[in-house]
């Protein structure tokens, strides 16, 4: 255990040691344009590119002491637009001698190439490798035709901040004016006077009213309506239904009596 | 039946004909049914005529209000039915007795409903 702790120390060791870094070396950067002009460059600042540009760009990737040709291990040219924070990684294919070439025929633009607007994609060079240090080149600044507008995610609008949710609530309603309401009450009483008027003309006789079987019957009827009205005022569901079922016996029976004997009365006078 | 003369007089004459009728042949039981029935229909369109015009606003308490006259009426209006001696081969098994005592039940269960949304 102990032995391969340090086995591994040890060749962990050599490994920085070895750790040696990584340069671009030749690098040639061609825009060919419609009209098949060339125009080479070596490190420029800046690039421009028409809509049927082609770029080219060669480049040898070597070790920084000897300048021996290596393959990293991963190659990429980053384009990001700072602006708007797009970006887009191409993979370059480098041969196991180092030589890299990259063609972006703007076209018929890759995948790769973010969406652009006017502000200059920055270029960047990416080199990875197990064996050497990583490295990063900004290589230039890249102008590109404006492309079409990036297409919106379908849930991006999810991924932002919603508008406030705001409660709109119904107008308070009105209470009519006094007058209108009085008169209305006073006015829904007339049919009572048209009714107590004809009772008063038909003269209804009520011989039984008064007497003992009867008048238990009425009674407990006018209780409920009593019970129901004070239900209105004061009481609970379950109290009115509790007090009800107590109601319901006696009213029950002096029902039964009343209405046996009203039919006695009335098959006797037969 | 006096002839029908003049076309004008023929609706009130029949109307009065109808009201003669009706004062004459109808029980007086029948006809204290019948001035409950009309006090009810009045309520109601009074009650339905001021939340068209003027306001609905505590509608619970129109909704009392005219939900009893309504079902006060349908009660009394079979009541009628069960107990006028006309209707008497219609309703054999049921006696005045029995068609009042569930007037009395059905009026209260109304009642009740009627306050639970009177609020």
């Amino acid at each position: 255990m102990n032995l391969v702790l340090r086995l591994v120390a040890a060749l962990l060791a050599v490994a920085t040691a070895h750790a040696a870094s990584l340069s671009v070396q030749n690098p040639l950067l061609t825009v060919t344009g419609a009209d098949a002009s060339q125009l080479r460059s070596e490190s420029p600042e800046t690039v421009k590119l028409g809509p049927s540009d082609v770029l080219k760009l060669t480049f040898q990737v070597a070790e920084a002491e000897g300048g021996k040709g290596v393959q990293p291990h991963q190659t990429f040219l980053r384009f990001s637009d700072e602006a708007t924070g797009e970006e887009g990684v191409q993979p370059v294919r480098v041969t196991p001698g180092g030589k890299a070439k990259f063609e972006l025929n703007m076209a018929r633009p890759p995948a790769s190439l973010p969406p652009t607007t006017t502000n200059p994609l920055k270029v960047s060079l990416i080199l990875g490798s197990f064996v050497h240090a990583p490295a990063q080149y900004e290589l230039f600044d890249l102008y590109v035709p404006a492309s079409h507008p990036p297409p919106t995610h379908p849930d991006e609008v999810a991924f932002a901040p919603r508008p406030e949710i705001t409660h709109t609530f119904r107008p308070e309603q009105r209470i009519p004016a006094k007058a209108v309401s009085a008169f209305f009450g006073a006015f829904v009483f007339w049919p009572w006077f048209v009714l107590l008027g004809f009772w008063y003309e038909i003269g209804p006789r009520v011989p039984h009213l008064l007497s003992p079987h009867i008048v238990p019957f009425v009674v407990s009827l006018a209780a409920f309506e009593g019970l129901l009205f004070w239900y209105w005022v004061d009481l609970r569901l379950g109290q009115v239904l509790l007090y009800g079922g107590i109601l319901a016996i006696p009213s029950t029976l002096a029902g039964k009596q009343a209405l046996a004997k009203t039919s006695e009365w009335r098959l006797g006078r037969k | 039946m006096p002839p029908k003369s003049t076309s004008s007089s023929a609706p009130s004459n029949s109307v009065q004909s109808l009201l003669k009728s009706y004062t004459d042949t109808t029980s007086p039981r029948l006809k204290l049914i019948d001035t409950l029935l009309l006090f009810l229909m009045l309520s109601g369109i009074i009650q339905f005529v001021y939340c068209i015009l003027v306001t609905n606003f505590p509608f619970n308490a129109f909704l009392a209000g005219f939900g009893s006259c309504v079902g006060q009426f349908v009660l009394t209006a079979s009541l009628r039915s069960q107990v006028n001696p006309a209707n008497r081969a219609e309703f054999k098994e049921v006696s005045p007795e029995r068609a009042f005592a569930e007037f009395a039940l059905g009026s209260i269960v109304l009642h009740f409903f009627v306050y639970n949304f009177l609020g």
